[in-house]
């Protein structure tokens, strides 16, 4: 009887521990390539506990793009790299299930979490006195950060978008085709080398990369 | 100016490769890195009939991308995510046509006089000082036009460095750099799209194409092959870019044999080949880095970082310390990695990046080693180092020295990076902390991308890989071109001092094939 009740008690503890852990994801995105449901939702939601909307740079986490950004990222890397980053997803998704967050119901899968508890747990990890725990963390902001810089609307906001420049067409630029195409795709011919191409130093308050200069988004 | 198209050489991309094939050849260099793309060109400029072989695709400025990570992703090993065991640290090698070259700040520094003497005595090297490798500097200088970094593309951030240094009395210069009209664009880390830099990929492998080498570029070198004492050749696999989907087979035979693939990837080869020039058994062992760490400082006024040249301005006043001071810019991503917090104090501290500058320090550390060893059968490294706490506390006294001149030239704060200290320092007064209680290996963030030290070079073959002509011990006509040889640490960045070392090798190797 009394085993009956202990084992009733661990399979439902069991079944508790799953359904915090694996239930109640949003249907798979098929813009996505590689990120899970699981991954996703992980990411928009700590996306945006690191770059909340509004403040100093308006744009949130998941309007810069995070989310797409780190799908894209996972995709072109390979396998090796591609399952340590899905490891840290997976770890900082559920860690909170063994370390709580501050509150009564810290007891659930990060992206189940307040916007207020997501915060106290990466605070909890930034500051860290373990240096194995601050790696994470900091393995983690980078993967976010990167996606949020891909934003032309964050780096003009920051004010370290890059200047337009031309490029001038070098013995080299004859000899070499574009990653992945034939040689006999190369366009460039001799006398385009003789196109006269500014050498001036770059100014500082000069036009922006086309691909920075202000506009709301790219395609 | 001559037609590319009709110089002798040949040019072999990925989509040229349509089935198995032999090639043979005087030289076979593998690596066109720095020091390969020296040793490719001498040799074929003397006449030889060079092959040099290269694992990465040629990247022109359609394929670079401005997006630090997409860039860091696409032009190094292992997408750029690298790091070492033990002592955790990321490291960063390229792979694509020029090596290295392509992606980093140009920075050419001359070993100092005092520690080639060191490598001398440690090594019994006998014309490996200062005089004997000045003409070889002056050569590779010569080729690239490396002179210091003018005035005029500097910066802002690189010229309140050289102020602040003054103020206190710490020597300066601009850095010497293989850039040529630089336009002061700071994006000598994701390609240079001014084509100023003369990274080798634009420089002696063309070079060398025109004195008829073969270049092949995707291609993969698994295997060297012996014969008793001598090498016969390579062989390997054409790798697709970026996926490294294999394809054809290949097998270069050869009079003699160039490695330059790097101080990591050059043990390895030689590790997977049959443990080859290994009777010292320090193929792999003595792994050294110049671990570096950054100071962030904050001015009153914009100082526009976005221009100005990456790494332009340099203080080699503590040379003898142990640490070589430097100034860096790199793609915002990067640098925003290293601002403090997360949330709204996060976005906070980007906007400090328009009035921010970022100096480093680099480590020549005398203690701190490590080892390489294959990765399964997967040609990628598994490292182990351990950072020697009086290494790493000669790198924490730097945090402390960038905080004098960050304030002596007018910074607000700083941000020193330093676990277990306050995000920001206000004054030089709170800065103190840093001298009081150097930080040490636990609380610095470092990174690395100079290795050395893996086929070290000793007159003894029971002491070193290689001779002082940098053939190995073990075998008459092999051969190896890259930093792993350096015996320790060069002091200062090791890439014109391994391009010096591979153009006397070459020209010596020319003679002899």
């Amino acid at each position: 009887m009394g085993l009956g009740i202990l084992l009733a008690a661990a399979l439902g503890t069991a079944l508790w521990a799953a359904l915090r852990a694996l239930a109640g994801y949003p249907p798979r995105d098929p813009a996505l390539i590689v990120l899970s449901p699981r991954e996703a939702a992980f990411v928009t939601a700590v996306a945006d506990a690191a770059f909340p909307p509004g403040g100093a740079i308006p744009t949130s986490g998941s309007e810069a793009g995070i989310p797409r950004h780190l799908d894209r990222y996972l995709a072109a890397q390979g396998s090796r790299n591609r399952r340590l980053m899905r490891l840290l997803l997976a770890f900082f998704e559920h860690a909170t299930l063994l370390f709580p967050a501050p509150g009564a119901s810290g007891f659930r899968r990060f992206s189940a979490l307040t916007p207020a508890q997501r915060v106290a747990v990466l605070e909890a990890w930034s500051r860290s006195s373990l240096r194995v725990r601050r790696i994470v963390f900091t393995s983690l902001r980078t993967l976010l950060t990167m996606g949020y810089f891909e934003s032309p609307a964050v780096l003009r906001a920051t004010g370290v978008a890059p200047l337009a420049m031309e490029t001038p067409v070098v013995d080299a630029d004859l000899l070499y085709p574009r990653i992945g195409a034939a040689r006999d795709t190369i366009r460039w011919r001799p006398e385009d080398r003789e196109r006269p191409v500014s050498r001036a130093p770059l100014d500082p308050h000069g036009p922006l990369h086309p691909d920075y200069a202000a506009r709301e988004s790219r395609p | 100016m001559s037609d590319p198209r009709a110089w002798p050489g040949q040019l072999r991309v990925f989509a040229d490769y349509q089935r198995d094939f032999t090639e043979q050849a005087d030289v076979v260099v593998v690596g066109s890195g720095p020091c390969g793309g020296v040793a490719a060109y001498e040799l074929a400029a003397a006449g030889k009939r060079v092959v040099l072989l290269e694992e990465g695709p040629p990247f022109t400025p359609a394929d670079f991308t401005i997006d630090g990570a997409l860039s860091m992703s696409r032009t190094m090993r292992e997408g750029g995510l690298r790091f070492t065991g033990g002592y955790v640290m990321p490291t960063m090698q390229a792979m694509a046509l020029g090596g290295g070259s392509l992606v980093n700040s140009a920075m050419c520094a001359r070993c100092p006089e005092f520690r080639l003497d060191e490598w001398s005595a440690a090594s019994d090297l006998a014309r490996t000082r200062r005089k004997d490798l000045e003409p070889h500097y002056d050569a590779v200088a010569e080729f690239l036009g490396i002179a210091p970094t003018p005035d005029a593309v500097q910066g802002r951030r690189n010229l309140l460095f050289r102020d602040g240094c003054k103020a206190l009395g710490y020597s300066s210069e601009p850095a010497a750099r293989n850039v040529v009209g630089c336009r002061g664009s700071g994006e000598c880390f994701t390609g240079c799209r001014a084509r100023a830099k003369q990274s080798i990929d634009i420089s002696y492998v063309p070079g060398a194409l025109r004195h008829g080498a073969r270049v092949l570029t995707s291609a993969q070198v698994q295997q060297i092959h012996v014969s008793g004492r001598r090498a016969t050749g390579v062989s390997g696999q054409v790798v697709a870019p970026f996926g490294g989907r294999p394809a054809a087979r290949f097998r270069v035979d050869a009079k003699a044999v160039v490695l330059a693939a790097g101080a990591l990837a050059t043990p390895i080869l030689l590790q997977r080949s049959g443990n080859l020039a290994n009777t010292s058994k320090l193929v792999g062992e003595k792994l050294q880095f110049h671990p570096g760490t950054s100071v962030v400082g904050v001015f009153p006024d914009p100082v526009e970082p976005v221009f100005g040249a990456t790494q332009g301005y340099q203080s080699l006043h503590f040379l003898r310390e142990g640490f070589k001071l430097e100034t860096l810019w790199g793609p915002p991503v990067v640098l925003a990695v290293r601002m403090p917090g997360f949330g709204h104090e996060f976005k906070r501290h980007l906007l400090d990046l328009r009035h921010a500058a970022v100096w480093d320090a680099i480590a020549s550390c005398r203690s701190s080693f490590g080892r390489v060893r294959e990765r399964g059968r997967s040609l990628q490294p598994s490292m182990t180092w351990r950072f020697h706490p009086d290494d790493a506390a000669v790198l924490g006294r730097s945090v402390w020295v960038l905080a004098e001149i960050f304030f002596a030239a007018g910074a607000r704060k700083i941000l020193p990076g330093v676990a277990g200290l306050p995000d920001e320092l206000g004054s030089l007064a709170e800065a103190e902390v840093l001298r009081r209680r150097v930080p040490g290996a636990k609380e610095l963030v470092c990174a690395s991308t100079h290795v050395f030290g893996t086929t070290r070079m000793h007159a003894d073959a029971r002491r070193g890989v290689v001779d002082e002509e940098l053939r190995a011990h073990d075998l008459d006509n092999l051969y190896v071109v890259d930093t792993g040889v350096f015996p320790m640490s060069p002091a200062v960045n090791p890439m014109f001092t391994g391009m010096a070392l591979a153009h006397r090798a070459a020209r010596e190797l020319a003679r002899r094939v």
